[in-house]
């Protein structure tokens, strides 16, 4: 992966120093207070109901095992022992002091890490696919194009007050597994019929009180251009955006305003004082990047490869989370392993210091001492032999981590809601305790199959509940907590927006009505039917029967 | 209050312009080319019009009002790369906290708000001395280099 150099390591120790003598003289008054706050949120920095909270950068959701142990130890000096993974791919810490944050940053500067431009009104951490680079369907790693946009996007001085939050995500799969049709930008890496590779550009994507799929503005972007043409994007953007209302600030309302056409027109029209100029990327540059994400050295197959199935047949829980769990590697002989972060005891995405310690060693051992975090708050260890799969198994078993889940009705998105969140209408952690307590039986989950079940806490949707196949977004009605569900959601590249059921559902009746849904699938599917595409065949109307037949029936 | 110019305090501060670019524009001064004119502008003003009528102003004022409101830094992008040479002065809500950024995209003159130190104020342009994108500065990217 990316390797700091002199350059990037001293913009990275100045930007500490920087924080803190803003810290210093926010504290000694020097600072208003709503001046203060913007320049802790492009340090990450909220102040949450009960708490600061610092948000750190995993760029693209790469890490190094040395990375992660530096996390531990900050959730143990500074923190209450724990993290939370975020759906940006960013590590968060909910109980830090404000006066401690620049010694954390000072700490993360260490190994290579930042808090930079993980909030506020500037470009945020750029995300992928958790596989790039090593996903047997892949066209391209994407990982280099993103460590080129961090770059890009760090600092950048004329893009820091921005109307609103700029989110950027890149695809190199035939599948989408970086949600890019719902960001500010996305980015997907394809060969054309000529067989050069390029960008397709999509913009005006994004999810919020206005969940938009993102539409083509460019069809295909020279590579060496993609830093001029962001370039573009964003100071159209900078320029046009409304600023006089923040719900109707992001990208995409500007774009359904002018029309994805005029918007491209206007891209296209300062594009072209920019392109060919000092944002073309050198193929020397190009070159440069990509000689940090040239794949490890691998075993051959011969040494990497395991006949499992005997262990299989001795094991059947190991052939389980096998099945769930890992993936195809475009390495013969090694498999992608997903270590869900989704078990019974810990909110979804939560990891302790001793797992974060333990997922450290692991990598080291298993996997290169590599890993990666992903948009579903899972971690990753991509390049796993075959004929180290059980020993791994047995070892996140030892972390509490080997849970068979992954892709799962508890393998759910959820933000951290009202129990942490300053903007939060209703709690969310409660029902993915009350999921997991109710649907407690896995081959039951099995059955159910490919499912994703995302919860917001509130409209703001950092839980991403519109592209959910099962949605739940908490609102707050009459002083009382209630939760509304979407439909039929999917951000992959079948992207679609969920649509709401019917009306709100009290918080003890959600894992109910759960159930209800889920039995009208089990009744109605056809052979090898995913629940999304029971939606998309059969429609509302057996599952709204359901949910609300009885009641409605009662109530006239 | 005080105003940096060209990385230093500049001790001969000329009154920030009240002449309104869209009043110089709309009242026909821009046709007047007998003297060099100061004008203040915001994001609210027809950019397109000022960077073609940029070369015949002294003094370009941006005013950043509330401070949060960004647009002003394109607008000193572009009339840099539209070959402007004159003063780009940032006036209005502006702290020692945005000037580094500001000077990066081509402002070179820096009213203060009046709580801030001019001193201090000082050392916070190239605060961080590197950076990874090209801008009105002439700094950029260490492959430029």
């Amino acid at each position: 992966m990316y390797a700091y150099n002199q350059f990037d390591q001293t913009l990275v120790d100045q930007r500490v120093e920087q924080y803190r003598d803003q810290t210093r003289r926010y504290l000694a008054g020097q600072i208003p207070e709503d001046e203060f706050r913007i320049l802790r949120l492009m340090n990450g920095l909220y102040i949450q109901r009960l708490a600061p909270m610092l948000r750190v950068a995993i760029p693209y959701g790469l890490m190094k095992s040395t990375q992660l142990r530096a996390l531990a130890q900050i959730s143990r000096t500074y923190d209450k022992g724990y993290g939370h993974f975020t759906t940006r791919q960013n590590m968060q810490f909910n109980w830090p002091t404000l006066e401690s944050v620049p010694d954390i940053l000072a700490d993360l500067a260490k190994v290579q890490m930042h808090a930079i431009q993980t909030s506020g009104a500037c470009i945020r951490n750029t995300t992928t696919d958790p596989f790039a680079g090593v996903s047997a369907d892949e066209i391209e790693d994407t990982r280099p194009w993103c460590e080129l946009i961090r770059q890009w996007s760090s600092l950048h001085p004329e893009f820091a007050y921005l109307p609103r939050k700029f989110k950027i995500a890149v695809s190199g799969s035939s599948s989408d597994r970086a949600a890019s049709q719902v960001h500010d930008i996305g980015l997907h890496l394809y060969r054309n019929e000529e067989g050069e590779l390029g960008f397709e550009v999509l913009v005006g994507g994004g999810l919020g009180r206005t969940p938009v799929i993102g539409k083509t503005v460019r069809k295909f972007l020279e590579p060496q251009e993609l830093l001029s043409y962001l370039e573009a994007v964003l100071r159209v953007y900078n320029l046009n955006g409304r600023r006089d209302n923040k719900y109707k600030a992001r990208i995409k309302i500007l774009v359904n305003a002018l029309g994805v056409d005029t918007f491209g027109d206007m891209v296209e029209a300062e594009w072209a004082l920019l392109k060919d100029g000092d944002l073309r990327l050198p193929l020397s540059e190009i070159e440069r990047v990509k000689g940090f994400f040239t794949g490890p050295d691998y075993l051959s197959n011969k040494n990497a490869q395991r006949n499992l199935a005997s262990t299989f047949d001795e094991h059947p829980a190991f052939a389980t989370w096998y099945r769930q769990n890992t993936r195809d590697h475009k390495q013969a002989g090694y498999r992608i392993v997903v270590v869900a972060l989704k078990n019974q005891l810990q909110a979804p995405g939560d990891v302790s210091h001793q797992q974060m310690d333990g997922m450290a060693g692991l990598a080291d051992e298993f996997s290169f001492g590599e890993l990666r975090s992903t948009h579903d708050q899972n971690l990753v260890l991509a390049d796993v032999a075959q004929r180290d799969l059980f020993d791994l198994w047995h070892k996140l078993q030892a972390i509490g981590l080997a849970r068979a889940n992954v892709g799962t009705l508890t393998d759910m998105i959820n933000c951290p809601g009202l129990d942490f969140c300053s903007l939060a209408n209703a709690e969310t952690l409660v029902l993915s305790r009350q999921i997991n307590e109710t649907f407690d039986d896995m081959d039951y989950q099995y059955d159910i199959g490919d499912i994703q079940l995302k919860i917001s806490g509130c409209i703001n949707a950092c839980g991403h509940h519109h592209v959910g196949h099962i949605g739940i977004l908490g609102v707050e009605k009459g002083g009382k907590q209630v939760y509304q569900f979407t439909l039929g959601g999917s951000a992959s590249d079948d992207a679609s927006l969920g649509k709401t059921l019917g009306r709100s559902i009290e918080q003890d009746q959600v894992v109910v009505v759960i159930g209800q849904i889920l039995d009208v699938y089990v009744e109605l599917r056809e052979t090898d039917e995913t629940f999304l595409q029971l939606v998309r065949r059969v429609g509302f109307a057996p599952f709204k029967e359901r949910v609300y037949g009885t009641h409605q029936r009662s109530a006239a | 209050m005080a105003l940096i110019k060209d990385r230093r305090h500049s001790l001969e501060h000329t009154a920030t312009p009240e002449l309104r670019f869209s009043d110089w524009l709309n009242e026909g001064l821009s046709q007047d080319l007998s003297s060099t004119t100061a004008v203040l502008t915001n994001g609210d003003d027809d950019l397109p019009s000022l960077l073609a009528n940029a070369d015949k102003l002294s003094m370009i004022a941006v005013e950043f009002e509330p401070f949060a409101d960004g647009r002003g830094f394109s607008m000193a992008r572009m009339l840099r790369r539209a070959g402007y040479e004159g003063e780009i002065r940032a006036v209005g809500d502006v702290a020692m906290d945005r000037i580094d950024f500001m000077q990066r995209v081509g402002f070179n003159a820096f009213e203060l708000r009046d709580d801030q130190d001019v001193t201090e104020a000082l050392t916070k342009l190239g605060e961080v001395s590197v950076h990874f994108q090209p801008s009105a500065d002439g700094q950029g990217p260490a492959y430029m280099v």
